[in-house]
């Protein structure tokens, strides 16, 4: 892309159309050399063509000149003043749309144009006036008194020689004509009539004579016809025009110009009857009148009339000199006109190419290049031009380079960024950071979840959040980190919805390699089910110890009471009596306690479980098949999510499980002697199962309607060894919690609306 | 006979003619015989010494008469049912002092003669009886028409600045077309 001056348009107007491809630009006129010196050759032939016109003006026809040229002339000059008027008119215009539009040098350019018109304008007016008025006044002077004198001197002069010559041939013909005898001419002797010409012949000399009769119709036949040998240097035409003219009366005498020169007179007389004055005939004499006298007559005349007929064209020839004037005045205006557009456009124009190229760079179209239409200082500014704008597009090059390179580092750290924030979103530990301000900076969602707050934290202070009661320990935390080493970590433990929540926190203040710190990072973990783990894990050790070292000795004390009451089966009936009842009471607490180490013994090497994918819903209606018919007054309802696939159990053990769990629901409602049904209601047990895609997981609800459980039984509920029953051994929902976590799962106990415990279970598909 | 003269005398009367005695040219219009005769006189011509003298200097000076047969419209520009073109040229021989005058009609030289007397020139150039120039078969009964002169004389002395200012001389005449 380059500028030329098509370019060079005012700014913020339409986008020009960019040229066709492969048209080629056409130079304007005034970029074309070989189209100015045609130009100019036009103007000079004009001049030329203006210079003979005047010079040969006098010598044209006048018609031509008056009808014609004139004409021509006056359109010419209007032309050329309305030529100038245009170019005046739009390059005026052409100003105030460029100054309106703000393009530069529009004033310089009016200026220089203005400069050259006002040069010219009054010098041209100048000579013109001058011009026109030495043309008048010269006029004028044609006009001269003794030259006017002259000619009419010597035009009397050579119509006094003229009329001379005329009146001797007159008088020749009416000789010849009284000399002719009427009857001879009446009777058609032309022999005869020609001897008497002859006779008459010296009175006349190089006059040719001749006799025409006339017919009866008055018609000029010839009789006869004399014309001596040296009568003139042409041969002399046939009178019998004239003749008629005499006999009809329209003149006796006619001329006419010979061709080599001299005049042809004529004259004629009528042959008539002597007594009755009828015309018979007609004489005609010609005389050619040549020789010095005769041809300097005729130039007398032709001067007299080129004088006079210049008079009389004085005007028109003024008129025409006057608009050869005018016209070379409108040529040097409007060739001035032009010269000052051309050379305002010259200088202008790289400038405003450079200055159009200066936008189109600015504009970022840094590609762009003027094209040096010279070679002189303008064209090395431009080349100077187009040399820096190069650099620029390899600088902008570079620098383009350099913005993608950090554009895609960029999107690396922000990939890099959405990962690390996906994976803070994704992981189970809670991070909560904390900007040098004291404000929460982010908080991803398991820091929420365990924190039991909403998003609207971030932008609130730390200080402030961590107020709340449940989370000052937190808050202590932080506060431990910035005072201190910059680390503390420590177990937290805080209450939520009933249950105990043990977090592993560590918060680490953020210090930067000045030693300013620029904020603290709070992590928690969520270590509740690990707790849980081990506290049972202690609990299976304690269980299997407990049960080593009661089972044990049980069997001897069974055997010695055992032993005592055979031993006393001899002794009085009161000590027997006394000995079986406390050997009785003996063994069966031996019994019993056997029962609870075996029990502990099953809790504390309860196999794993051999998980299979088996029908879930198959397996509860086995498990609540069992209670059919056995409490009549509580109702067992099933709600199955027929969408549940297979589910990965240890079917013997889930059995267990739901049978645990309904037990302790049938327990709650009171079992056999469980109130009866109303109107209102009554005793319901419902097991309901819940596919969750969005999670994976398999949901085994297990919910009645009876008392509930407190919020402070809630939490210790999967405890070993805790019963709200009075014969309970507090390990039924212990076994429970430890079967489904051995599949993975989970267990969470809920109060049941309107009231009642609910049972959750999760198990992963 | 009487009839016929009776009826040359009506229409003669039905004739209105219009000459302006300020005009320069005075012209007369005759219908008759299914003719139009024309016949008009150009005033003071040879008064004019600017003619005169380009008549004296030996340039051939013509007289050219535009007549045209018109009828006026009310509310548009008048038409021109027929137009013909009469001039006259006269050359003077400056040796001899005869004018030499040559008449023609549309072109068609009509007639030459060679004049002495400058009345005479003058009077064969300005004074034209009774041309047969167009035909009344067009004319509507009872319908106003007029015939226009415009004479000018070739080559005109015209000025310079506005060669097209009207130096024609003008005249015409109304008459009504009875029939």
């Amino acid at each position: 892309m380059a500028t030329t001056l098509r370019d060079v348009r005012p700014p913020a107007l339409t986008e020009t159309p960019p040229p066709l491809p492969h048209a080629p630009a056409r130079r304007p006129f005034r970029d074309n050399p070989r189209l100015i010196l045609l130009g100019i050759l036009v103007l000079l032939v004009a001049l030329v063509a203006m210079v003979t016109l005047a010079d040969r003006a006098p010598d044209f026809n006048p018609n031509f000149l008056t009808e014609v040229l004139l004409y021509a002339l006056s359109v010419a000059d209007l032309t050329m003043l309305l030529a100038l008027g245009f170019v005046l008119a739009r390059n005026i215009v052409k100003l105030l749309v460029e100054r309106r539009h703000g393009l530069p040098f529009s004033r310089f350019r009016a200026k220089l144009v203005g400069a050259m018109l006002g040069l010219t304008i009054i010098p041209a007016l100048l000579v013109l006036l001058v011009g026109s008025e030495l043309i008048r006044s010269s006029m004028q002077k044609w006009v001269s008194q003794p030259a006017d004198a002259l000619l009419t001197s010597a035009r009397q002069i050579a119509h006094e020689y003229y009329r001379e010559r005329e009146d001797e041939v007159v008088q020749h013909a009416g000789a010849i004509a009284r000399a002719v005898p009427p009857s001879l001419v009446r009777d058609g002797a032309a022999d005869a009539i020609r001897r008497t010409l002859e006779a008459h012949a010296s009175a006349g000399p190089g006059r040719k004579v001749e006799v025409y009769r006339l017919t009866p119709e008055s018609t000029p036949v010839l009789l006869a016809s004399v014309q001596p040998a040296a009568g003139g240097t042409e041969p002399h035409p046939p009178g019998e025009v004239l003749a008629s003219r005499v006999i009809r009366g329209s003149g006796n005498t006619a001329h006419e110009p010979l061709a080599g020169g001299g005049e042809l007179v004529q004259a004629g007389a009528l042959i008539v009857e002597p007594g009755s004055n009828l015309p018979v005939g007609v004489v005609v004499a010609s005389e050619q009148v040549t020789g010095a006298v005769a041809t300097e007559t005729r130039n007398v005349i032709a001067a007299y009339q080129s004088y006079t007929r210049s008079l009389v064209l004085r005007r028109p020839l003024q008129g025409m000199y006057l608009s050869l004037f005018v016209m070379m005045t409108l040529m040097i205006l409007v060739s001035a006109t032009w010269m000052g557009l051309y050379l305002a456009k010259r200088i202008t124009r790289p400038v405003q190419m450079l200055a159009q190229g200066a936008r189109e760079i600015g504009a970022g179209h840094l590609d762009h290049r003027i094209e040096p239409e010279t070679r002189d200082e303008f064209g090395s500014l431009i080349e100077a031009f187009n040399s820096m704008a190069g650099e620029v597009a390899a600088g902008q090059r570079t620098l383009e380079r350099s913005r993608l390179d950090l554009e895609r580092k960029n999107l690396e750290l922000e990939e890099r960024r959405r990962y690390i924030e996906t994976v803070l979103e994704r992981i189970a530990t809670g991070v909560v950071s904390i900007g040098a301000d004291g404000r929460i900076q982010t908080v991803n969602g398991a820091a929420l979840r365990l924190l039991d707050v909403d998003r609207s934290i971030v932008g609130t202070a730390a200080e402030q959040v961590f107020a709340r009661e449940d989370l000052q320990a937190l808050g202590g935390l932080v506060r431990q980190a910035y005072a201190g080493s910059g680390h503390a970590a420590n177990e937290v433990t805080m209450a939520r919805d009933g249950r105990e929540l043990h977090l592993a926190s560590a918060a680490t203040a953020l210090q930067r390699e000045d030693g300013n710190v620029e904020g603290a990072v709070l992590v928690f973990d969520d270590v509740t089910p690990l707790i849980r783990t081990q506290r049972v894990a202690a609990w299976r050790d304690v269980a299997r110890r407990l049960a080593h070292e009661i089972k044990n000795p049980l069997t001897p004390i069974q055997l010695c009471a055992e032993r005592m009451q055979r031993h006393f089966t001899t002794a009085p009936p009161a000590a027997r009596e006394l000995v079986d009842e406390c050997t009785s009471t003996i063994v069966g607490e031996v019994e019993s306690l056997k029962g609870l180490v075996d029990e502990f013994a099953h809790f504390a090497r309860m196999p794993a479980p051999k998980a299979v994918p088996e029908d879930l819903h198959l397996m509860l209606t086995d498990a609540l098949a069992l209670y059919n018919g056995l409490f009549h007054n509580i109702r067992i309802e099933r709600r199955f999510d027929e969408s549940l696939p297979p589910v990965r159990i240890d079917i013997e053990q889930l059995r267990r499980v739901v049978i645990n769990l309904v037990d302790n629901a049938v327990e709650a409602l009171g079992g056999g002697s469980a109130p009866a049904h109303t109107a209102n209601g009554g005793p319901t047990i419902m097991v309901e199962t819940r596919h969750d895609p969005a999670q994976g997981v398999a949901r085994i609800l297990v919910a009645d309607n009876g008392p509930g459980i407190s919020a402070a039984d809630r939490d210790k509920l999967f405890m070993p060894y805790y019963s709200t029953k009075r014969r309970g051994s507090g390990l039924g929902l212990a076994i429970v919690r430890r079967i489904i976590v051995e599949h993975g799962g989970s267990i969470e106990v809920h109060d049941n609306q309107p009231k009642g415990t609910r049972f959750v279970i999760e198990l992963p598909l | 006979m009487l009839k016929r003269a009776l009826a040359c005398a009506t229409l003669l009367l039905a004739i209105q003619v219009f000459v302006h005695a300020a005009q320069a040219i005075q012209v007369t219009p005759l219908v008759r015989d299914g003719r139009v005769y024309v016949s008009f006189r150009l005033s003071d011509a040879f008064d004019n010494e600017e003619i005169r003298a380009a008549i004296h200097s030996g340039m051939t000076i013509t007289f050219v008469y535009d007549v045209e047969l018109r009828r006026a419209a009310a509310v548009w520009l008048d038409r021109t049912l027929e137009s013909s073109t009469v001039s006259a040229g006269v050359r003077y021989d400056n040796l001899a002092r005869r004018y030499q005058v040559t008449l023609s009609a549309d072109g068609r030289l009509e007639s030459s003669r060679t004049l002495e007397r400058e009345d005479l020139a003058r009077e064969s150039l300005t004074r034209f009886d009774r041309l047969d120039l167009f035909s009344s078969a067009r004319l509507e009964p009872n319908a106003e028409y007029y015939v226009r002169v415009r004479a000018r004389t070739t080559p005109r002395n015209t000025a310079f600045v506005w060669p097209w200012q009207g130096t024609d001389v003008a005249g015409l005449a109304k008459f009504t077309f009875l029939r």
